[in-house]
């Protein structure tokens, strides 16, 4: 007699156990919906539904924002665009470095900004204040800080995530690259202050010998020990609002205007997707313009 | 929550997608142009001024 092979052989032909089994086996009773089970099933979709209201959140900062602020920027700047035709052209002031200062309304843009080292697409217009709302039309001008082409601090505001985001690759500037401001008279020609790491060797350094170079240099070495804290760029804690001061960091000390370095200061926030700290780049002028049709600065090439 | 939802959608079951699919814009609608808006600023991402 041959003993029976134990095969694991699954197919129907040699499962003589379910071959002749007709019925399919009833399936299991659902188990009946007790309270625990409602309240873990409860508590799980929950928490699935949370984390995609925190993914659609994620996606409307990064994204909707920007469609949001675009329509924005293109009405505040299409409403400077007639401002601008629709006046009789002051002729620029005899001093191309002194403006008469205009009255800036709140929300309302008042000049262009441009960074040619970030492409010829990259222009902004600035509108007067820095709340919330002001941002989402584009950056802010800081009330009370000087105009464009004026002694002291023109300090901009600008979102680095969404709302269009101006200032994402702010940390990206280099010294000496070039920030163009426009007001309906002026171009303005800022240009990023040396590094921190710079400042030192900045006599030396191959760098300072380049054409867009001309003009910048430490100021700690140009306009004294006041500035000494003024470089290219800087990382600070959000509560330092001394770096919009007219003098960087130096608050309560009266310097008359005179004596005063027309600066550029743009603030954003730093890290990336992070309100922790604050990333501030300052600029100084070094040349300017009377605008006159179809004149465009040489700066703007650059990049 | 989903399932309770689900049973009480009216109508055979192509009706009940279109609900459904109509109920979650509605719901994506609501927080993107009223929810996260009033939100964020309370929110420690994009504060860019300094004080």
């Amino acid at each position: 007699m041959i003993p029976r092979v134990e095969d694991d052989y699954d197919d129907e032909y040699y499962d003589d156990d379910d071959y002749y089994d007709d019925e399919e086996p009833a399936k299991p009773a659902p188990p009946p919906d007790s309270m625990a089970r409602k309240a873990v099933r409860g508590v799980g979709e929950a928490l699935i539904t949370m984390g995609l209201v925190v993914l659609l959140f994620v996606v409307y900062e990064v994204y909707v924002t920007d469609l949001l602020s675009a329509e924005k920027q293109a009405d505040a700047t299409a409403a400077l665009d007639s401002e601008w035709s629709s006046n009789v052209v002051t002729p620029p002031p005899s001093d191309p470095n002194r403006q008469a200062k205009t009255t800036l309304i709140e929300g309302k843009a008042f000049a262009k900004m441009y960074i040619p080292v970030f492409g010829s697409d990259w222009k902004f217009s600035v509108v007067e204040g820095t709340t919330d709302k002001h941002l989402e039309i584009g950056p802010g001008h800081y009330k009370d800080t000087a105009q464009p082409g004026e002694a002291g601090n023109f300090a901009i505001a600008g979102h680095r995530v969404g709302k269009g985001a101006p200032f994402n690759d702010l940390d990206l500037l280099e010294s000496c690259n070039a920030i163009v401001v426009q007001t309906q008279t002026q171009w303005f020609v800022y240009r990023v202050l040396p590094m921190s790491n710079e400042v030192a060797g900045w006599a030396g350094n191959a760098k300072s010998k380049e054409a867009a170079c001309t003009g910048v240099a430490p100021l700690s070495t140009t306009l004294g020990d006041a500035y000494a804290k003024t470089v290219g760029q800087e990382i600070v804690v959000p509560t330092q609002g001394e770096v919009i001061a007219p003098i960087p960091h130096q608050v309560g000390t009266t310097v008359p205007a005179d004596k005063q370095a027309r600066l550029l200061t743009l603030t954003t926030c730093h890290p990336r997707f992070s309100d922790r700290q604050r990333l501030i780049v300052h600029a100084i002028e070094t040349k300017s313009y009377p605008v006159a049709d179809g004149f465009i600065p040489p700066e703007m090439q650059e990049g | 929550m989903y399932g309770w939802i689900w049973r009480r959608l009216p109508g055979p079951l192509y009706l009940r997608i279109i609900e459904a699919v109509v109920l979650t814009a509605g719901i994506i609608a609501l927080l993107m142009f009223v929810v996260f808006p009033w939100a964020e600023p309370k929110l420690p991402f994009n504060h860019v001024t300094t004080q």
